[in-house]
């Protein structure tokens, strides 16, 4: 074939465009990484990479949430224990005074102890957070779980205000968990301890009073109820928590091979891509020797 | 004499093929030269004469060119010119849409990892809550982002489209009084080449523009029509395009005196590139991503009513206001709106996530995408994301080949036509052996005539 001589030009500039295009592009690659730089590289892998991504994101949020929850949780338990380690102070309490040999104003006295732990208890049941918001009464956080009311005679005037609806988080695909808290039965106790505070409170109390033992006894009884429930909802948290370890494992597992996956696809082989770039490298050089050799060719020259 | 003579017409034809050669090697760098070269042939003597012949004449200037490579040349423009207009337009959308934190799947992600935060923590946490407002916002900025980004490469398509429509009218009103030029210059005997030159380097640059039948007629002027059919050149005699409407713009072709509308995604070349990117994957885009803003804005919008504010009886208000038409506010939070506003509870008590629950769960709802169909919310921006890519795949490698297709065509013209500065300097030598010798002839004419004269003195 005849070859004009601007067909040696146009080869060598080609030559050079292409070649050095391609050293750019691995280099971006080797820059940032990625083997994929604009989507139109590899449509099916980085549609694939794309999806993996938002799994990985859903996966984030729900681990993210069993962190939250786990605080919650805990922090839950720490309020419910307080509860129970006062119901002990007040149980021993009501042992003692239902000892027959206490004088009426020992009794009196322990009055004093048992108002505080009455309060300590209202003050727990009615716990806020950082936001006000009660963290015992279900649902209804605006309401403080137990009400009093001053005027209604002694026995009912604590009530609860709240309710006993679940506040449902999610933590996996399809898989909800509980997240709060209520402290309903708590104020069939604080009625007993107000019962057995004016009792005990009134001058000449006997303790061998019939009347004044059928009192101890019934306060007693509602701290054992009260204990047995807030125990069990310590108990439930305990479970709920390993539940959400187990749940919070699993989303790792999963998180780990989106992961990998998302290396093994988007990642750049930088062996390859060194071997490819030096191969352009050579092809440039190459071209390069080429055109400095052609270039001087001319039969001028020699005429 | 006749030795003088031919001598003589020896000498002078040299030198025409001299010049022809040095107008070679002058336009050694031109683009578009078709390189010449002086056509000799004997001359018969008289009849009845006795003679070897009456020297040498130049019969023709030959130009070397292959019409079939030329229009090869034409050809292979028209399909790069479909082609390479719009890969910048693919590659800036796909810087976009695939970048991984300015994605709409990245705030869709973004908002509905904002709502199960609020869940995780408390539906009433006004910090969380002023996040889900916070996020929302952000997501209305993507799809705004994303909107202008498809509106200001409407304007930037369309504005081309006129640009072009400009310069093929004035290429091809140069290529009519080229023609014009050259049926003269044929008509007188004046040597045309390099009208000739400039005239299909004309028509190689509108063949860039728009894809183009063309047509020679025996007087050396070239008829060149669209691909559709109708005529752009014939003779000396130009046609007019013209572009009207404002955002949707039409075309039309006006030849003496009659119009013709014209569909440019069939017209080829960059006008056909750019008018089938246009329709075939920028409206439809921009279509898909105000389908998915729209019906996102709609769900989230028909779930928050379902439910209660933080005040538990107000029914919730919309967070989104979806404008249809507008450029820059396509999607935003409602004005006014108020983290207190957004309705999480299902049964009114402020503690209650049954609604947060559904709001969340829209993520996994289907949505129906222009041209896409019905996929999943989360999935939707990925399948527009991979059908762009596909289509810039697509044009990427039409783009190549059409690369090389035109490369080669310019290979083939350059075999025939273009000038070997190698050729032409064994040219020079030989035409210039050739002068000389000639020369000699004369020299040697001379002396035979002096020999002559002196032997008659």
């Amino acid at each position: 074939m005849r070859i004009a001589t601007s067909q040696y030009q146009a080869m060598m500039t080609q030559s050079l465009a292409v070649n050095q295009e391609r050293v750019g592009y691995i280099s971006q690659q080797m820059a940032n990484g990625n083997r994929i730089q604009t989507p139109s590289d590899d449509p099916v892998d980085s549609v694939r990479l794309s999806r993996l991504n938002r799994e990985e994101a859903s996966v984030k949020q729900y681990r993210n949430n069993i962190a939250a929850i786990q605080i919650r949780l805990s922090k839950n338990e720490g309020s419910l224990q307080n509860m129970v380690n006062d119901m002990h102070s007040g149980r021993d309490l009501l042992v003692w005074a239902s000892d027959g040999s206490n004088t009426p104003s020992d009794l009196n006295a322990m009055v004093v102890s048992l108002t505080s732990l009455r309060d300590s208890l209202l003050y727990s049941a009615n716990a806020i957070d950082q936001e006000g918001r009660h963290i015992f009464s279900g649902t209804a956080t605006d309401t403080a779980p137990i009400a009093y009311n001053a005027t209604a005679p002694v026995g009912s005037r604590y009530t609860y205000a709240g309710n006993t609806n679940d506040q449902l988080v999610v933590v996996g695909n399809g898989i909800t968990q509980v997240a709060n808290q209520n402290v309903k039965g708590m104020e069939q106790l604080l009625n007993q301890l107000d019962q057995t505070i004016n009792t005990l409170s009134a001058s000449g109390v006997n303790a061998n009073n019939p009347a004044v033992r059928t009192v101890l006894k019934a306060g007693l009884d509602g701290f054992d109820q009260a204990m047995d429930l807030v125990t069990g909802k310590i108990a439930v948290l305990g479970g709920q928590q390993n539940i959400l370890k187990t749940l919070d494992a699993n989303h790792e597992n999963v998180s780990l091979s989106n992961q990998k996956a998302i290396s093994d696809i988007g990642q750049l082989d930088y062996g390859a891509a060194a071997i490819e770039l030096s191969g352009y490298q050579t092809a440039l050089q190459a071209s390069y020797k080429a055109y400095s050799k052609i270039g001087n060719l001319s039969l001028f020259a020699a005429l | 004499m006749s030795i003088l003579n031919n001598a003589l017409s020896g000498a002078l034809a040299s030198q025409l093929a001299l010049s022809a050669s040095s107008q070679n090697i002058a336009n050694l760098q031109t683009k578009g030269y078709t390189r010449q070269s002086a056509l000799l042939s004997a001359v018969a003597p008289a009849a009845g004469s006795f003679q070897a012949g009456n020297g040498v004449q130049v019969t023709d200037l030959m130009r070397f060119s292959d019409s079939y490579k030329t229009q090869q040349l034409w050809r292979s423009a028209s399909d790069l010119g479909a082609h390479s207009q719009t890969q910048p337009y693919l590659t800036q959308l796909e810087q976009v849409m695939g970048d991984d934190s300015a994605s709409l799947s990245s705030g869709i992600d973004g908002f509905f990892s904002a709502l199960n935060a609020v869940a995780g923590v408390d539906p009433t946490s006004t910090p969380l809550r002023q996040q889900v407002v916070t996020a929302a916002n952000l997501l209305g900025q993507r799809f705004n982002s994303l909107n202008n980004v498809f509106n200001a490469q409407l304007q930037s398509v369309r504005q081309q489209r006129s640009a072009l429509i400009d310069s093929a009218n004035s290429t091809i009103g140069s290529i009519a009084s080229l023609n014009a030029q050259i049926a003269n210059a044929n008509a007188s005997g004046t040597n045309s080449s390099s009208l000739v030159d400039a005239r299909d380097q004309a028509i190689d640059s509108l063949a860039s523009q728009m894809g183009l039948e063309v047509s020679d007629q025996p007087d050396g002027t070239r008829n060149v029509s669209l691909k559709t059919g109708q005529s752009l050149v014939l003779g000396g005699v130009a046609g007019k395009l013209s572009a009207s409407g404002g955002a949707a713009q039409t075309f039309s072709l006006t030849f003496a005196g009659t119009s013709f509308d014209l569909d440019t995604t069939k017209a080829g070349g960059q006008l056909g590139g750019l008018s089938a990117y246009e329709q075939d994957t920028l409206l439809p885009l921009q279509q898909g991503v105000a389908d998915m803003a729209q019906q996102i804005a709609a769900k989230v919008n028909t779930q928050l009513a379902a439910g209660y504010a933080m005040d538990g009886s107000t029914p919730g208000k919309p967070l989104f206001t979806y404008n249809p038409g507008s450029t820059s506010n396509m999607l935003q939070v409602a004005s006014g709106f108020q983290t207190s506003d957004l309705a999480f509870s299902g049964d009114g008590t402020p503690g209650d996530t049954g609604n947060l629950q559904k709001l969340v769960d829209i993520k996994s709802q289907s949505i129906t995408v222009t041209k896409i169909g019905t996929m999943l919310i989360s999935d939707a921006d990925t399948q527009l994301v991979g059908r762009l890519a596909v289509d810039s795949q697509q044009n990427k490698s039409a783009l190549a080949t059409t690369q090389t297709m035109r490369d080669q065509a310019q290979a083939d013209w350059q075999s025939t036509s273009g000038v070997n500065q190698d050729e032409e300097a064994v040219h020079l030598v030989e035409y210039q052996n050739m002068y000389q010798a000639n020369m000699k002839v004369m020299s040697v004419a001379n002396a035979l005539f002096d020999a002559t004269l002196q032997m008659m003195g």
